[in-house]
Parts: C-alpha cells; structure tokens; sequence
C-alpha cells in the first residue's frame, strides 16, 4: 500500500503556528497571499503557550528608551554577535510587534499616563531599561491571541498533525542556492503527504531544545525540523553553537526532570550555588548571566564534585533565614516567578519549598539562539558577514527561534514574545511579497526526489526503533554538545552521529500511513542528527566560550577580539546526514572602552554584593528588608528604580 | 506497578499491560511518566500526545479509568487503564483527531469585530477564561458535542472531524463568551458571538448538571451561564420549559 499524494497550492507556507508562525500567516494574509499554516502540534501549541508570559515593549516605561537603546543592548548583551540590521528592525517594531497581539486578544493592564501596557518599573533579565510587560496566565493569554489569528482569518487554511518534511527547491542554472517551489508534508491525521506547491515558505517552526531532553523546559515539538530542511534545502544557518541553557531547572522527581524553577535573579541578594561536599562553587549568583551559572555547575561536575543526577545545589536558606527580610525574600520568590515557584512547590520537598534547604538543580536547553540566516525582511542570505538575499536560498524566510542571528550569544529576559511577532510579520509581508513577483511554473520535478524519499521508509523492515535511536542522540547531545564542552566532546559527538546515521537506515516502520508514530519518530530523528551536526560543526569554528558555548577547556573570548557569527553551510554526507562547513561572518565590535566600563561597573557590583553578604545578621536584616519593600512595594506599586543600581540588582537577571 | 495501556495501530484495537519500573525508590509516577518509559522499552512506536510536561500546553489529555486527565500531571496508580480521549475520534493509540474542534470556529470570529483602540483594561472575568489550555477535557459528558455523533459516527472517517464539528462543546463556548467579555469588541462582535453560541447548539445547556474543566476553570458559571443568560428567550421553547 503505496501512501497517497495529495497536491496543492498556495502563495505562502508557514511551517509552525506559535507565536512567529500566527503572526507571519496573519500578515501574508493581509497582504492578499493565500496561506497555508503547516503545524505538527495542535495550533498555536508551542513554546509561545508555555512561555512567562512577558513581553518586551520599547517606551512602556519611559521615553528615555529609545531604539538605539533597546538596540544595543540586545548587541551588547549577546556579546556582539547579533546582527545590527535585525535588533534595529527589532526595536523600531516592538512595540508595533506587541500590539498584533494585542489586536488578537491579549489584554495586559494599562498604563493610564502613558496610555499603553504597564510594565514594572523594574529592568530584569538583563535589560538597561525597564520595559518588560506581564500578563495574567503568562503564555497561555498569548496564544489564545496566535490562536484566533489563525483561525479568525479565511484567507489562512491550516493543517494540524502535519509534519513539514522538506523544501521543494528548482536548482539554479548557475550553481547558485536555488529557489523554493513548496514543500512536501507528511499529514498523520490523514495519512498522505502533501505536496503544496508555492513560492514562498516561513519557517516558524520553534528550536532545537529537544535535542537535549528530558533536559529542556521548552516544548516536545523542537525537533530543529525548520533548520534541517533549510540546510538540505542549500540555505546557510548562523550561530548555531549558541544554545541558551536555564541553569536552575530540576533534577528529580523524574516527572520534573528539566522543568525551570528559577533564575539567576530567584537566588536574591545571599543565594550561593554549592557543590556536592557543600563548599561554594558560586556567589554573587543573583549578578551573574545564566551561562555563567551554567558554567559553574557543569564544571563542578565535569570536576566529580557534582550532585548525585549531575547538578549542584542552589542555597537560598541565608536570604529566608534572617527574621524580617526573610519573609520579604518569600514574597519575593513567590510573585516575581510565579510558575517556575510553582513547579518548585509541586516538586520539591516542604522544606526545601521553604527554602529550609536547597534546591537541586542542573540546566536546561531553553532556546535556540542561532538558526535559519535571513536579514530584516526574514528572507535567507548566503555570502560573507551580513550576506544578501542574492546568495541565500530564495522564497525562504524564516522568523522566531528558527531565524537566527538577532540574539547572538545571549537572549534577554521577554524578548522572545515580542521577536516573534516583530519577525514573524516581517517575514509574512515579505513572503507575500515574493509571492506576487513569481509565476511560478509548476516544478513538479522538483518534488520526486523528496516524495521518493519520504516514501521509501514506509514498510522498512528493519531492525532499529527510531524512537530509541532518537533517545541515545539525546543523552549524547547533552554530554557531547550541551551546557559544557570541549575539544575531544565534540569529536566524540560526530562519531555518535556517524554511529546513529548508519543505524537509521536499518529502522522498522509498518506500512500504514495513518499516524505512523514510528514513522513520525524516523523523521524527527533525521531532523535532529542533521541539526546536531550543525550545532558541532559551528561549535568547533567557535573556539572559546562565549555566551551559551561553554568550553571547559578554553578561556573566555577576550574584549579584543573581532566578533564574529558562524556560518554552517550543509552538504550532503554519508547515510544521509548532512556535513556542514563553517565559516565565520564579521560583525561590528562595541568599542573597547565602552565594554571595560561595563566590566567595571560589574566588578564593583559583585564587590558590593561580596561586601554586603559579610554584614552581621542584625545590621543585614533591616538593610534587605527596604530593599524588599522597594522592589516589591505594596501590590504592584514599586517605585521606579534606577537600573544598576544595588536596589535594582534583585531583579536583574543579569545577564 | 502494572498499566493497561489501549492501543490502536492501522484500526486494531488492543489492551497491552505495561510493567512501569520507578526510576527513583518511593517514585510517584504521572500517566505520561509512564507512557515516556514505554515508549523507550518495548512499545517504541507507542503514539501519545505531550508537549511542556508541566500542564501549560493542554496535549496530553488522555482518558484515565474512563475519565479524562492531562497526563503529565496525573499520578498513576496500579492497574490503571489508560485509552484515548472517547470524546473524539482515535487515530492511533492514544491520539485522537483535535481539529474538528477548533475549526468549527472558522468564520464564526473575525478580526473585523475588533474595536481599533486597545488600551482598554479587560474585566477579570476575561483573565479567567483565557486560563484555558485547550485540553479538551470539557468535551467529557458534553450533551452538545455528543450530538455529533448520535448518529453513531465514532471513527476517525467521521466527516466532521476534518471540517468542523457542526454542534459546539464547552471550549468553543469559552472562546465566544471571550469575545463577549473583550472591552475591545464591538456591539456587532459581542452580538454575533451569542449568535454563534445559539446556532452551536447552546440549547443543550439548559438543564444540564454542568461541565468539567481539566484545569479549574468555572465553566458552568462563567461561561455557559452567562451565555444562557443572554440569549434568554431565543433559545428553543422546548429547551427552555426544561428550565432557563
């Protein structure tokens, strides 16, 4: 029984339906494209819905915060890496961005003098500017509004249960990356492939943090599906040794393995992280980025010196021991995470909820900062440093966690929510743009080789379960290419990969085509064996730690060094796994002075924090008390405070 | 601990008893523990639904001893049986056919019936609703849902389950009570959300004890109480002798 083909078309695919991939349909719609949203998961089911729930809007709080502001901290923070053009385009529509959202639905309190949603006076997770804006049930209110989007527009056709296998590309005559024609998709719910002819794809398909389970907190569903076929399709990726790891999430109980229970910030003014025997391994912790705690704790257990599951303790007991401001620090824990405390609550023990005794915790892959290369209208580029849309891959554009490149090695906290929108829009116009320039003749060629191959597995009778070759990947990709690194970890990665690639092609799949779980399993596998050579490929061109690449066995980049991105070009390999070369894309560097100011400040900050922690109990006390009653203030009512400043630390998540 | 877990594969309906081994002395385990570790054992190809393992992405639901459950945040105890959600259509194991649900909304909302200015504060009545994760737990005991299938269409080829269902359930009914509550919709809007809410099938309402939600939202009062409310007399009389 040969699986059916159905054929369609379309002027736009968008591959995913959260937040990036509503967004970007939304806006082909508007601009007269017919679309068609391709999601795996049910609509709008992706990491958008299980997010906080804050969003970055520029000038919510002040004027003073311009975008050049916003602009170069996202620069500055991801350590030069982000691209210029696209945290510019990020900070000129955010707060356009934000209201798409809002137009769906989203309703946050509003900030009666500034007639725009209220957000704190409080600069957090990494932010030199407070401009982070909460909502009533975190995520799940955004998706509602991604949701109705989809649904509330009749220009948009979707199909949910449908797995995007591949990018239906006509080669150029002169060697050039090619153009797209559609792609091909797998729809389990009816069971046939979907060949959808069009001449411009989105991919919004969310990251690759599953490479990395159970030790992620993000979505089952990222499986790195947008990167693979993109780097099969010819199209170049950028950054992707630049995986963002959570270093507080939960070790045990099993069913929480990797769930997120705090942040840098949640260890306040006296949390230290600790090693097995209880010596200190970190302090200051509420000052430092969340690589830095990462790095901390894998080094502790590259050492021996880790937890019984491979982790460190995070010791919160000295900010909840002393009698007044430990009643600040609870109320504290418990409003300015309220879902990662509430994880905490359900998981851990009564009094390590009282923070009584500390917590064990490990990282977690939380977001993929690299991906698919595009510029400010989302479309691929191909070519050296900023690249251009002549050497990318054309009709492809990519927006969210797919694109990379604006975040470069560090993300901030809330700024996700409102990337997703401002690119995802972009990229919609764009498409529906592109759409419109081509009369594509149907390349219906283009399509056999893909349908030849998503065919074949049907019926193999091999000896192999993908989904358990998927799961050795897994435990590999976090010891080989996970929150720690090193030289020999990621040669041994290319060789599990040679292994699994070799074994994958003697899987067993049954012959029927109706939700094929095992079919499903082979195909998310082969997407993250070709991402997983990806991310050590670019790993191994970055060599020394910068943001979310941690080498155990190389130093810190110096501040004088030439920034560059990663460029990873796929080229087809044995067994079918892709091979990737790198190579390395300049990028503008903040001027020296400029950055040995901001290590300063940091220094005396950390000095500071080191000084106050070494005050008696009584004289300690009342100080962190005020602070408490400043940062919390009564029901929502804090009173601004200036970023940097020793009262704002508490909620900087410094990164 | 010993599980039965239902399966169907290419429409063959079996029971397997899966042996769960705790991976930690005194382990809790949840449904979905138990269906990860099957998975990776001897059911490799096993289909079940999950995504954020932490109740926020409502996929999970799975029918526990008859009864639906999220199933990353249900515990297991020995002997339960562990079946695809009855309330809609099976396609493999426990994966059952979600988007005859949402569908039917297609061309019942419209951007068009929001109101241009956005810096309006919604009620909290609003924030109590948008607490839903679509689990689709509500769908159990439905007497309106269940309409779409009193012809004793059950199976994945029922022809609503790919278009849109034609008669509404409690989810459908929170999105358009939503609309309603929205301080950014117009008159229009909020009028032809009840319209929706009517011609779905509300009149199944009347008289029932009520629905369940998976994650505590007060669907009786807060939705389908108000929503019985306002349309008042434009329900069908027969419905409504049963006591509006």
């Amino acid at each position: 029984m040969a699986i059916e083909i159905e054929w369609r078309d379309y002027d736009v695919i968008v591959v995913g339906s959260g937040g990036a991939g509503s967004a970007a349909a939304d806006a082909a719609a508007a601009e007269g494209a017919r679309v068609l949203v391709v999601s795996k998961d049910p609509i709008a089911c992706s990491d958008t819905k299980i997010s906080e729930g804050n969003a970055t809007v520029r000038a919510s709080v002040s004027d003073a915060d311009t975008e050049q502001e916003l602009s170069d901290n996202l620069r500055v923070s991801g350590a030069d890496l982000p691209l210029p053009a696209l945290t510019e385009a990020y900070a000129k529509d955010s707060r356009a961005g934000y209201d798409w959202y809002r137009a769906h639905g989203l309703r946050p309190k509003i900030n009666q003098e500034r007639q725009g949603p209220y957000a704190r006076p409080l600069a957090k997770g990494g932010h030199t500017v407070a401009r982070s804006v909460g909502h009533k049930n975190a995520g799940v209110a955004f998706s509602h509004a991604g949701w109705d989007a989809v649904i509330e527009s009749t220009a948009i056709d979707y199909l949910e249960d449908a797995w995007f296998l591949d990018l239906a590309v006509e080669p150029a005559a002169d060697g050039a990356p090619g153009r797209v024609v559609g792609g091909l998709v797998y729809h389990a719910a009816a069971g046939v492939l979907v060949a959808v002819r069009a001449p411009a794809v989105v991919m919004a398909s969310g990251g690759l943090n599953t490479l990395y389970f159970p030790k992620t907190d993000t979505m089952r569903g990222n499986t790195g599906d947008g990167y693979a076929a993109a780097a099969r399709a010819g199209a170049d990726l950028v950054d992707m040794e630049q995986v963002q790891f959570l270093p507080f999430c939960l070790t045990a109980p099993a069913s929480y393995e990797g769930l997120l229970v705090g942040e840098p910030s949640t260890a306040s003014f006296l949390g230290v992280l600790r090693d097995r025997d209880g010596k200190v391994i970190l302090d200051g912790v509420y000052l430092r980025t969340r690589a830095e705690c990462s790095a901390a704790i894998m080094r502790a257990v590259a050492d021996g010196r880790g937890t019984a599951n491979g982790g460190a303790y995070l010791d919160l007991t000295a900010n909840a021991r002393l009698p007044r401001s430990g009643k600040g620090f609870m109320r504290y824990l418990e409003t300015s995470m309220p879902s990662a405390y509430r994880t905490a609550r359900q998981a851990l023990a009564k009094d390590a909820v009282r923070c009584e005794t500390a917590w064990e915790v490990r990282p977690a892959a939380h977001y993929t900062m690299g991906g698919i290369r595009v510029d400010a209208t989302g479309a691929s580029v191909g070519g050296p440093d900023d690249g251009t849309t002549a050497a990318g891959l054309s009709g492809l554009f990519a927006a969210g966690q797919a694109m990379g490149g604006v975040f470069g090695a560090n993300r901030l906290g809330s700024t996700a929510l409102t990337e997703n929108v401002v690119f995802g829009l972009r990229a919609g116009r764009g498409a529906a743009h592109l759409a419109r320039t081509r009369n594509a003749p149907p390349a219906d060629d283009a399509f056999r080789p893909l349908i030849a191959a998503a065919t074949a597995p049907f019926g193999r009778a091999g000896d192999q379960a993908p989904a358990h070759l998927k799961l050795e990947l897994q435990q590999a990709a976090w010891d080989c290419i996970g929150p720690a690194r090193t030289a020999a970890s990621l040669d041994r990665m290319d060789g599990v990969i040679d292994d699994l690639a070799q074994r994958a092609a003697a899987v067993s799949i049954p012959e029927y085509t109706l939700w094929n779980q095992a079919f499903i399993e082979w195909v998310e596998l082969r997407s993250l064996l070709d991402v997983a050579r990806a991310v050590t490929a670019a790993a191994r061109e970055r060599t020394a730690s910068v943001g979310g690449h941690v080498r155990l066995d190389r130093p810190a980049v110096s501040i004088l060094a030439q920034p560059y991105s990663t460029v990873v070009r796929g080229r087809p390999g044995p067994g079918g796994v892709l091979n990737f070369v790198a190579e390395r894309a300049r990028r503008p560097r903040t001027p020296t002075a400029r950055l040995a100011a901001m290590r300063l400040k940091d220094a005396w900050r950390k000095a500071q924090a080191k000084a106050l922690g070494l005050l008696p109990p009584r004289l300690l006390d009342p100080i962190l008390d005020r602070r408490y009653q400043a940062i919390l203030g009564p029901q929502d009512a804090a009173p601004p405070v200036t970023p940097g400043s020793p009262a704002a630390a508490v909620a900087d998540a410094a990164e | 601990m010993k599980i039965n877990i239902v399966t169907t594969r290419n429409g063959v309906r079996e029971t397997v008893a899966y042996d769960y081994r705790p991976r930690q002395e005194g382990e809790r385990p949840m449904i979905l523990d138990v269906l990860l570790q099957a998975q990776a054992t001897t059911l490799p190809d096993l289909a079940f639904r999950y995504g954020c393992r932490a109740r926020n992405c409502g996929v999970c639901t799975v029918d526990v001893n008859g009864r639906p459950r999220i199933a990353c945040r249900a515990r297991v105890r020995e002997g339960d049986r562990v079946e695809p959600l009855a309330t809609l259509p099976v396609l493999a194991d426990l994966v059952v056919r979600r988007d005859g649900i949402a569908r039917q909304l297609q061309g019942r909302l419209s951007a068009d019936q929001r109101a241009p200015d956005l810096n309006e504060e919604a009620p909290e009545t609003y924030h109590a609703l948008t607490a839903c994760i679509e689990c689709y737990a509500c769908l159990d005991g439905c007497p309106m849902h269940a309409r779409n299938f009193a012809d004793g269409a059950d199976d994945a080829a029922a022809p609503d389950a790919a278009t849109g269902y034609r008669w509404g359930n409690p989810f459908s009914l929170l999105k358009l009570q939503l609309l309603r509550l929205d301080p950014c919709v117009t008159e229009d809007g909020r009028r032809a959300a009840l319209d929706a809410a009517v011609d779905l099938g509300l009149d199944a309402c009347v008289g029932c004890k009520g629905c369940k939600c998976g994650v505590g939202i007060d669907l009786k009062g807060g939705v389908v109480g108000e929503l019985l409310a306002a349309a008042g007399d434009r329900l069908p009389a027969s419905a409504e002798e049963s006591g509006a």
